[in-house]
């Protein structure tokens, strides 16, 4: 044993030379932009807060994932740069036969998948069979939705592929523009995988993937055969920094290019520190909702009246301090149906003061979550509590329970509260996706427990009419039908915040959160 | 020693028995139900039912238990319900990384911890042992948080001097042989990798090390000074042997014995992932992806994680009680010596 220690003592002195060389170094390897920590030219460093879950789009379904996912693949439809409006891709036309149930598409030809295979229509059909029955599995989070209409897939020629739904549903071409579910894989590499890419993803996107260290960053590279123009910066790493503060930080220390995740606390800290803030309007919803199973709110002149008694526009302002818009109404601004005249009930103290007496409004029971959510980054309880002030002094008592967001969901399934607080954060940019929930038999999805068949009739409708103006003004006439009657009161919609580095430009950072980065360059 | 050793082997058994039963209920009882956190917002009842009878939930906790342990004696561990990779590979993919930071810290602690307690032993009552003293209460007290973002705001932010965080700037990372890019760039002759590891790795380390530092001082100070007021201490200087001579051969040798214990304790903490350390740093350890895991309901890998965790404890348990034997040749552990 003695032995053991003597050999051991030549180890330990190493050890510490190399310690001492390491703070030696230190100075003149790490300075920024001189190698080290710092990133060249040629690589992009986006820093985000997770790991993704994975990345094969018919298996995850959080953004951290989907981020990636859209540099490496594609979909038939992408939406456009500053909407989601839907335009073509991987397929370049396309043609709705009249009765609305098949959708016909010519495909781009002369498009390879990284792995070098062919795409056509036979991949599209491998893709999309592989999500329904009876090849779907329950993990598949976004199969049912985006795929779920979907009677068959046939292949007419090697570049046309006709898709037949079992029912009319308009907003089946903004689900093929997703990045969850809808893009293309190869199906040589699914072959491959065991009907998985979670950790080897193939598509047609113009970066290819390398590596992936879990826990510590995914490295891309240009794919050098893309059918399109090509990335402009060679690599990108995307980054994983759990800690806000410590992103904040590595972003002004030039570290990373890019970073996400960001909430108002430290907005400040990104300017100061040189780096630039990037805000776009957000596709979420931040709501409260009123329970019209109960006999305080069967009422809609008792809901009415709440509303009545809340600023919205003073609640935003001072909560979520410039970093959400007030809601005039439940769908974003940006989204195809927005109303710009819809308007909910406006606030009015004195009159609020007169309904809820009239209504016998005096004890209102609310349940609300206790953490932040990506609409609501003041967290549920706090905007619960704001409103409690609101009604305080029109005389009404509010009690608020709060729970953690897990148990939260279960309560509001439970149904025990007369108001609730919930959020929605938009799948594809349709406005049958947000309009939708409160037609959903599903509490948990319509906190509200409305069912209206007027307005069930209406979405019924809504959804088999085609694009267009005549679509457009349909959902108006819903925002209108829910405002009036009061169901939700629309809060916010918060904004995406990113901070960069003054020498970035040409990332697209999109309204449904994902972020576009072959156009990016690095002075 | 060697019987000892077997018998000590042999606990594992019974160990890992009682620490996969708790886990195994634990998860089960307090974690919320996994399947609508896998298949997110839109999860129907009946997507619920098919996941959670494929996944083996809807069968009795028993048999559940029994069929995992089943697994597990066969080397697999199952598979991670969120990402679909096996445990192992999980796990096996941020090991390394726990593994070289925990070392590195205990290193750190032991070093500077040994010589400062040492130090102060020596000159007891004078402003230097106050100094360690105070040192090493800061040490035990600071938050760690609080302490790593301080060295980072200070040495990265400010002195621009090193990485806020991560293991390794990407472009220079090694090819992954063992793991350890410590390692892995030495092995490979990758000087600027191996160098660029060691520059990220130093906040950590002092982060994390710093309280295993505070009570590796504390302890050697008064296993020291306990020492030095021995007989053989005063016989060794009447006989004329040189001050460093005595406190380095006859007294700390002495007092490593319970020092080395603390320092093993340490140590198989640290293994066990450091939650705080790793979030500020961005170290892609097991610690952060533990309770991660936990919040997700991700049974398989905590329990995986756990397991391991269990097994390092009572593995290093093992070796400092053997350290021990050999640092005080007075102790053997065979039941006919014993007394």
């Amino acid at each position: 044993m003695k032995a053991h220690v003597r050999t051991l003592a030549p180890v330990l002195v190493l050890a510490l030379c190399a310690a001492a060389l390491a703070g030696c170094a230190a100075p003149s390897a790490s300075k920024p932009g001189t190698g080290g920590t710092a990133t060249a030219n040629d690589t992009f460093t986006y820093a985000q807060g997770a790991d993704p879950r994975g990345l094969d789009p018919a298996l995850v379904d959080d953004g951290e994932s989907s981020k990636i996912i859209v540099n490496i693949y594609e979909g038939l439809l992408k939406y456009e740069t500053k909407s989601t409006k839907v335009e073509p891709s991987l397929a370049e036309s396309w043609e709705i036969s009249p009765d609305g149930l098949s959708y016909k598409f010519k495909l781009r030809q002369g498009v390879k998948f990284q792995d070098g295979t062919d795409f056509n229509a036979d991949a599209v059909k491998f893709n999309i069979d592989r999500q329904l029955p009876p090849k779907v599995t329950a993990d598949m989070g976004y199969a049912g939705f985006v795929f779920g209409s979907v009677k068959d897939v046939v292949v007419n020629d090697p570049y046309t592929v006709t898709i037949n739904l079992t029912q009319k549903n308009t907003a089946f071409l903004a689900n093929l523009a997703m990045s969850l579910a809808a893009p293309m894989v190869s199906p040589k590499a699914l072959t491959d995988g065991n009907n998985s890419v979670m950790e080897a993803p193939v598509g047609t996107g113009p970066y290819k993937f390398v590596k992936w260290s879990k826990g510590e960053n995914v490295v891309l590279v240009r794919n050098d055969d893309y059918w399109g123009e090509k990335a402009k910066t060679k690599n990108v790493v995307f980054r994983i920094i759990s800690d806000n503060s410590a992103r904040v930080l590595a972003l002004n220390n030039s570290e990373v290019d890019m970073i996400d995740g960001i909430d108002a606390t430290v907005v400040s800290k990104i300017t100061e520190g040189g780096s630039k803030l990037f805000e776009e309007a957000g596709m979420n919803v931040n709501y409260m909702g009123y329970n019209t199973t109960t006999a305080l709110f069967k009422n809609a002149a008792a809901r009415k009246a709440v509303s009545q008694a809340i600023n919205v526009d003073e609640l935003v302002k001072s909560l979520y301090q410039g970093y959400s818009e007030k809601a005039t109404t439940i769908l974003p601004t940006f989204v195809p149906g927005y109303d710009p005249t819809v308007q909910q009930v406006s606030y009015d103290a004195a009159a609020a003061k007169a309904g809820l007496a009239a209504a016998g409004v005096k004890n209102i029971h609310m349940i609300t979550y206790s953490n932040p959510r990506p609409y609501n980054a003041a967290t549920g309880s706090a905007l619960a509590t704001a409103i409690q002030g609101y009604l305080q002094k029109v005389g009404v008592q509010c009690t608020i329970d709060t729970f953690d967001w897990t148990t939260y969901k279960a309560k509001v399934k439970a149904g025990d509260y007369d108001i609730a607080f919930y959020g929605w954060i938009g799948d594809n940019g349709d406005p049958d996706n947000f309009l939708n929930l409160l037609a959903d038999p599903d509490p948990t999805m319509n906190i509200a427990r409305w069912q209206d068949p007027t307005y069930k009739a209406m979405i019924k409708k809504a959804l088999a009419t085609p694009n267009g103006a005549d679509r457009d003004k349909q959902y108006g006439a819903m925002e209108k039908y829910v405002a009036e009657r009061a169901i939700w009161l629309p809060i916010s919609h918060a904004k995406t915040l990113a901070g960069y580095r003054p020498n970035v430009s040409g990332f697209i950072y999109h309204v449904t959160g994902n972020v576009f980065l072959s156009n990016v360059v690095k002075q | 020693m060697v019987k000892y050793a077997v018998k000590r082997i042999l606990m594992v058994i019974p160990v890992m028995i009682g620490v996969s039963i708790i886990v195994f209920s634990l998860m089960r009882v307090f974690s919320p139900d996994p399947a609508p956190i896998v298949l997110g917002q839109h999860a129907t009842q009946a997507s619920i039912t098919v996941w959670r009878h494929a996944n083996g939930l809807d069968a009795p906790v028993v048999t559940q238990y029994l069929t995992y342990v089943a697994g597990a004696l066969k080397g697999d561990l199952g598979v991670s319900y969120y990402t679909k990779s096996p445990v192992a590979s999980e796990i096996g993919a941020r090991f390394p990384a726990t593994i070289e930071l925990a070392v590195a810290a205990i290193l750190f602690a032991s070093l500077v911890g040994i010589l400062l307690g040492v130090l102060a032993a020596v000159k007891k009552n004078s402003v230097f042992d106050a100094a360690s003293s105070l040192f090493a209460l800061i040490g035990v007290s600071i938050p760690i948080f609080w302490l790593g973002i301080l060295l980072i705001m200070f040495f990265s932010g400010f002195l621009h001097l090193l990485p806020s965080g991560g293991r390794i700037n990407v472009m220079l990372e090694p090819a992954h042989m063992t793991g350890f890019y410590l390692i892995d760039a030495a092995i490979q002759g990758n000087w600027d990798a191996l160098q660029d590891a060691l520059i990220h790795i130093i906040l950590p380390a002092l982060t994390l090390g710093m309280y295993s530092m505070a009570i590796i001082t504390r302890m050697t100070r008064s296993a020291m000074l306990d020492t030095l007021g021995q007989d053989y201490i005063r016989t060794a200087r009447a006989k004329g042997i040189s001050e460093a001579k005595v406190i380095g051969k006859h007294a700390l040798r002495n007092s490593l014995i319970p020092v080395t214990t603390v320092i093993g304790l340490q140590f198989g903490a640290l293994l066990g992932g450091a939650l705080l350390t790793e979030s500020v740093f961005s170290w892609p350890g097991i610690g952060k992806f533990t309770v991660d895991c936990i919040l997700k309901s991700d049974f398989p890998i905590v329990q995986g994680i756990v397991l391991l965790v269990a097994v390092i404890f009572v593995t290093i348990n093992l070796i400092a009680d053997l350290i021990y034997a050999f640092l005080d040749p007075r102790i053997k552990y065979s039941p006919k010596t014993e007394g």
